[in-house]
């Protein structure tokens, strides 16, 4: 039986040894803000040298886990720094009253008993469901449509499908100044042309500017959910098409019966994007009403927040009225609604591929 | 073996990179070498809040350099990015500038974290300076701006009104008629320029217009109303009652083509074109002689009988942060009220000197009329910085609703009282 030589454990076990005294070495210099020009060598030649290491690591049984565990670090190490500690902490700020600045206090349930007190938040809830609502149904229709346009025989396929792919490639900021602009200067001109009065934007009023929103992140998203049920049509065996054309069903029978069963698993995916790209509604928002709009009377408050989405309600919470534990509560709230909601949806969309 | 040799070359490469990159940090926080090597009060970091003064900034912190062998290095933030959300990042990481802009009320927020200025010889030249109860003299006003009824004094002058009457409601409703009867004869598109669009706008109407509420007519240092208002959100209906009469003839009379949809834009190119008699903005909508082929004067909102005064005040200030560079932030301050700096702040950004003894003038066409208002102590305080953060975003909906016709004058006063109420309640 091959054995590893002493060499080879001295170089593994000094190299983890001195790697990690380094790297925490480092880490407490940069807590006591001490030598600048090193700790940051320190802590990377720390990093390294353990890695090195724990690859000379002397067992043959564990050493394929070790590679891996190897591997995967960088990305681990990235999602847990850019996603579980911000969750974590997350949570921990919104117990707290913390400023963005300091934590003056842990106030327990605070803000969560505050926040379900707003009419304002409770409003942005309300209409996001309705936002979400409206985009699915919206959204796929639109993009089923589409997709079936773009794989039917007519000519010019390829531009038909980047014209209405292009609007996905455009920023939701600027797309919200565009349509901004459109709505303002463009609709309202034309509008007061007819009407032969002044007509104001379709923006102004917190229905109709729903209603923009909605038109506006349509037009935006269609175009991407097109391409997965393009996709999807495109995997249909050719054969099941031609078996049903010889049995002579007619090309609603073939939609109905043929393509939307044999589509299931891509209609999941579509509405299951939609769903929680259309909650988390926040850059369109904000370029094109910034969730201005009022609401004349909701449970007896007049609101100022008509077409605030509930990411948008989050943001403002946090940063414009500077209550960033408050605007956590939110956070963690819409967490939990968004993992629930997606987790029911899935589970929902896949019993009925089964089923179909 | 070739491999190992290249993971092992490749892997000190990014260690050498990032160790690279940590010192080039580290060596900023260093105390600065001048050039003279004589000896300096260390390098300091400004965080500035107004990227149209950025390049004016880097050519003071060259001079500051030049004249005393102190290093400042000038970072702007601006435009979309919120220098306040900012500045909590940067607080974060360990990453704070030594003087950094905040608005008034945003002290509070850095409580016990702000140098007290107290003493400086700075703040014996100017009566500007931002003073807090429990902190003291915390910011350095390094610019004065006001805000009234900005008016083409050229257009008046035709229609034959004198603006120093505008003192009264009925003196404005008569002078808006007049004007509105004279339109076609003026060359005018509308009366006034006034846009209460929310969602970009609301700044100026939640803001700057819903200020005149707070402090038209009162002396520099009545905080009668920014007191009631955050006593938990209270107005006083009679004078709030007021203004929503005087708000009410500004929507009649305003371009209806900018009234609800137009753009900052839009109503400060109508006003240098001359389409609009007056103004709902500052001295900072129209910053140099060439943009505009008249005199420019301001007018009060003077929306109860006798109010003879604009706003003014610093909008924002530089403050030192406690933990950074104390002693380099106050030499600056120092320096930065002298005259060199003062002629590059007045007559390269154009910014109004807050510094009595500033022997530049500034080349803003509002400025003539500022002066005048301030010499005379006309003028009262930028309270409306003071109100609850994000304030502003609730009360610029009213005012679009009643610009809408959806609120009448006692309307837009009830609904103004809820929302503050409901604001400051939640």
């Amino acid at each position: 039986m091959r054995e590893f030589s002493t060499g080879r454990k001295i170089t593994s076990f000094g190299l983890m040894g001195l790697g990690a005294i380094l790297s925490v070495g480092g880490l407490v210099l940069a807590i006591m803000k001490l030598l600048d020009n090193f700790r940051g060598a320190m802590i990377i030649g720390g990093v390294v040298m353990f890695f090195v290491g724990l690859y000379l690591f002397p067992t043959f049984k564990h050493h394929r886990s070790i590679v891996n565990v190897i591997f995967l670090f960088p990305l681990l190490f990235a999602f847990a720094v850019t996603v579980i500690v911000p969750l974590v902490l997350g949570i921990g700020y919104s117990f707290t009253d913390w400023d963005g600045i300091r934590v003056r206090g842990f106030i327990g349930l605070e803000n969560y008993i505050r926040m379900f007190k707003q009419p304002g938040f409770l409003w942005s809830v309300l209409i996001t469901v309705l936002f979400v609502v409206f985009n699915i149904i919206l959204v796929n229709l639109v993009a089923f449509l589409l997709a079936l346009l773009c794989t039917s025989k007519i000519k010019g396929l390829g531009f038909f499908r980047a014209a209405y792919f292009l609007p996905n490639l455009i920023g939701g900021i600027v797309l919200g100044y565009i349509w901004q602009f459109i709505f303002s200067n463009v609709v309202t001109k034309i509008t007061t042309a007819i009407m032969q009065e002044q007509t104001y934007s379709m923006l102004s009023e917190t229905k109709t500017a729903f209603i923009g929103i909605v038109i506006v992140y349509v037009w935006q998203y269609a175009g991407y959910i097109m391409l997965i049920y393009i996709t999807g049509l495109n995997t249909i065996p050719g054969d099941v098409l031609e078996a049903s054309a010889i049995d002579g069903a007619s090309p609603t029978q073939t939609l109905f019966n043929i393509k939307i069963p044999m589509i299931a698993p891509t209609i999941t995916i579509c509405t299951f994007l939609t769903l929680t790209s259309a909650f988390k509604q926040f850059d369109v928002n904000l370029a094109l009403t910034n969730g201005t709009g009022s609401v004349q009377n909701f449970f007896g408050n007049y609101l100022t927040n008509g077409t605030q989405m509930l990411a948008l309600n989050i943001y403002n919470t946090a940063v414009i009225n500077d209550e960033y534990a408050l605007g956590q509560a939110k956070a963690v709230f819409f967490f939990i609604v968004l993992a629930i909601v997606s987790i029911v949806q899935v589970r929902v969309s896949n019993k009925r591929e089964v089923e179909l | 073996m070739k491999k190992k040799v290249l993971s092992v070359l490749l892997a000190g490469a990014m260690a050498a990179c990032l160790a690279g990159c940590g010192s080039t940090a580290g060596s900023d926080n260093g105390t600065a070498a001048s050039s003279d090597g004589s000896a300096k009060v260390g390098a300091v970091r400004l965080l500035n809040g107004k990227p149209e003064i950025d390049s004016q900034l880097q050519e003071l912190a060259a001079l500051y350099k030049e004249e005393t062998g102190n290093i400042l290095t000038v970072e702007t933030i601006g435009g979309d990015t919120n220098a306040a959300d900012e500045l909590k990042k940067m607080y974060q990481a360990d990453n704070m500038p030594d003087i950094f802009v905040i608005e008034a009320n945003q002290a509070g927020t850095w409580d016990g974290l702000l140098a007290n200025l107290e003493g400086e010889a700075w703040t014996n030249n100017t009566g500007f300076e931002l003073v807090d109860s429990s902190m003291g003299t915390i910011g350095f006003p390094y610019t004065v701006e006001a805000t009234a009824l900005g008016y083409n004094a050229d257009v008046l002058k035709a229609a034959g009104i004198d603006a120093s009457t505008l003192t009264s409601y009925e003196a404005y409703k008569t002078c808006f008629e007049t004007l509105d009867a004279k339109k076609d004869e003026l060359g005018l598109t509308a009366v006034l320029g006034w846009c209460a669009e929310p969602a970009n706008l609301g700044w100026s109407s939640g803001t700057h217009v819903f200020g005149q509420y707070l402090d038209a007519g009162l002396a520099a240092d009545d905080t009668t109303y920014i007191d009631l208002l955050n006593d938990g959100g209270k107005v006083d209906e009679a004078r709030m009652l007021n203004f929503a009469k005087f708000i009410g003839l500004m929507n009649d009379y305003s371009d209806p083509a900018l009234l609800v949809d137009g753009t900052y834009d839009q109503q400060v190119a109508g006003f240098k074109e001359g389409k609009y008699a007056f103004i709902t903005q500052g001295n900072w909508c129209v910053t140099s002689p060439d943009d505009v082929a008249f005199e420019c004067g301001f007018a009060p909102y003077a929306f109860e009988d006798g109010i003879d005064t604009i706003i003014a005040g610093p909008p924002s200030y530089w403050v030192s942060y406690s933990e950074g560079n104390v002693a380099g932030a106050k030499a600056f301050f120092n320096w930065c009220a002298g005259d060199s700096a003062q002629n590059i702040l007045v007559n390269k950004a154009g910014l109004v000197s807050p510094f009595d003894d500033c022997q530049y003038e500034a080349v803003n066409p509002f400025y003539k009329s500022m002066k005048t208002y301030i010499d005379a102590n006309k003028y009262s305080g930028w309270h409306t910085m003071l109100k609850k953060d994000g304030l502003q975003n609730v009360t610029c909906v009213v005012f679009s609703d009643y610009a809408q016709g959806k609120l009448d004058a006692e309307g837009f006063a009830t609904t103004m009282a809820q929302v503050i109420s409901s604001y400051y309640a939640n």
